[in-house]
């Protein structure tokens, strides 16, 4: 990467349209961005700046080895992952929550016996519990979570929650909300110090066009 | 069961003939710049009793029992078996004690981030007794700047002292948990989490004092009382040195450092390379028991690295 380039990573799906919309208000030609087709990498036409879209991990493993200075990422992947990065803007959207949520009507905290969470986030599900001082079995699940209990394998989940529609669709109710979410811009830390006159720059632009 | 015996272990590797010569030459340089500024080489065992390093993070390590079931680790830090020796063998030696060291130390990194476990480093250890803002750190600053000058990158050198950020804690009368958590924070400059705290709005900007000269402005402007004034000036004075004498332009500072090792304490910098996302030189004051210095390391893996052109650009 030339010292003078700026690689931004950006999390693939719904904050990669979000982020678009963004740099289009930036005044950025976000023309080959749109329309990248298979391409991993966009160029940004006369902004010396290039943007790389991957999965939500991969955004925090590029920026923490500092192949692409800024990274665009949910708070969720960052509680769970964790990493060392300056995670320098509340970029508002993305919004939704992490939340523990049952089957309806039933009591999750009653009783001696050590329960069951399902989740695709262990890290976020055992530092909840573990904050509270309770041990907890922790299934991972890869795909839709609200299955486990239904299937009576947990006695509840811990996931991220937007209007709460398909929890209620399928008999679960949320009963506890764990933490806010939204997506984050992250900064490499040698980044940050080596191009900080062009970092700086980008950073108030991306500030005023929330 | 499953043998590994044609692999090594992950975050280790061999070097071979290019990649070893880089890593030994750059050793070379630096252990030449050491000894020509009266350094005296020292090896540390490998092997370490776990008691040695308890302020560490547990998971960071590796360890292994001893035949008599006694806790051990593979040294995760050169700095602490350093001073371990400074306060047995080396108690009565006048001080400073002037030493340097060119070892490898071992950490456990979180599984397949691409990350050495395996890591060579070059560094010096300036013990003295009195634990001062004293001439002796400057010797050791221009010291650390003249070794990541010596690794021939476009380099950045930078200081900080976490004294600021202490001075504001207790200045505010910040409790010890909610402290940690602020230093967390300012740490990582994460300005979103720390806006939305009930605190002082000079812990927001602390984090963003970094750059240039021109932070020493924005900072008088910010800092109140006289103690952080005094010490702003004691700090421009030795960034003014620095940039005067050995590193020009390529000196920044960043008052929002904090002493995230708790054996940290004053003086903090960093050294960085374009192509590297990690310092290449880390170091800073210390007080470990009751022995005071100031120190730094290079991390030579990655400078070999870089000289290699082996490394992500």
């Amino acid at each position: 990467m030339q010292n003078n380039v700026i690689r931004i990573a950006l999390t693939k799906g719904r904050l990669e349209k979000k982020a678009t919309e963004l740099f289009g208000k930036m005044g950025f030609d976000t023309s080959l961005l749109s329309d990248r087709g298979r391409q991993l990498i966009a160029r940004i036409p006369g902004r010396n700046t290039e943007v790389v879209v991957a999965k939500p991990p991969d955004v925090l493993t590029f920026v923490e080895h500092g192949v692409c200075d800024i990274g665009i990422v949910g708070k969720d992947t960052i509680i769970e992952c964790g990493g060392e990065y300056f995670e320098v803007l509340d970029l508002g959207f993305g919004k939704c929550r992490f939340s523990l949520a049952v089957k309806k009507g039933e009591e999750f905290y009653g009783g001696y016996g050590v329960k069951t969470v399902a989740t695709k986030y262990p890290n976020v599900t055992r530092n909840f519990f573990g904050s509270k001082g309770m041990d907890v079995d922790i299934v991972k699940i890869e795909g839709s979570v609200e299955l486990a209990p239904l299937l009576d394998l947990a006695d509840g989940i811990v996931d991220l929650v937007e209007t709460g529609s398909t929890l209620r669709e399928n008999g679960l109710e949320e009963i506890e909300e764990i933490a806010q979410i939204s997506a984050r811009l992250i900064v490499n830390t040698v980044s940050m110090k080596l191009k900080k006159q062009n970092l700086d720059e980008i950073i108030s632009r991306i500030e005023e066009n929330l | 069961m499953k043998k590994h015996n044609l692999i090594t272990p992950e975050g280790t590797r061999d070097l071979l003939f290019e990649e070893c010569k880089a890593r030994r030459d750059i050793e070379t340089k630096l252990m030449d710049l050491f000894k020509g500024e009266g350094y005296s080489e020292v090896i540390t065992p490998s092997l370490e009793f776990y008691d040695v390093f308890n302020s560490f993070p547990q998971e960071s390590m590796y360890k292994l029992t001893d035949a008599k079931g006694r806790l051990m680790v593979i040294r995760p830090d050169s700095t602490i078996p350093i001073i371990r020796l400074a306060e047995t063998r080396l108690k009565d030696e006048p001080r400073p004690l002037k030493l340097c060291y060119n070892q490898t130390i071992y950490n456990v990194n979180p599984k397949d981030a691409g990350r050495d476990d395996e890591t060579a480093q070059c560094g010096v250890e300036y013990i003295n007794d009195e634990n001062s803002m004293s001439g002796s750190d400057i010797k050791v600053l221009k010291l650390a700047a003249e070794a990541i000058k010596a690794t021939n990158f476009d380099f950045r050198f930078e200081i900080g002292n976490g004294f600021f950020f202490e001075v504001l804690i207790k200045e505010n009368r910040i409790e010890a948990n909610d402290a940690e958590k602020i230093r967390q924070l300012v740490e990582e400059k994460n300005y979103p989490a720390l806006s939305v705290m009930n605190i002082p709005d000079i812990f927001i900007e602390l984090p963003k004092l970094f750059g240039g000269g021109e932070v020493f402005d924005k900072a008088d402007k910010l800092f109140k009382s006289d103690n952080l004034k005094k010490c702003l000036n004691m700090f421009k004075k030795v960034y003014n040195e620095l940039r005067e004498k050995v590193a020009g332009e390529n000196i920044t500072i960043d008052l929002g450092f904090t002493s995230k090792r708790d054996y940290y304490e004053g003086i903090l910098f960093n050294g960085y390379a374009a192509g590297c996302g990690k310092p290449i030189l880390e170091g800073g004051n210390y007080k470990i028991n009751n022995t005071s210095g100031i120190g730094f390391a290079v991390n030579v893996s990655a400078v070999a690295r870089l000289s290699r052109g082996n490394y992500a650009k």
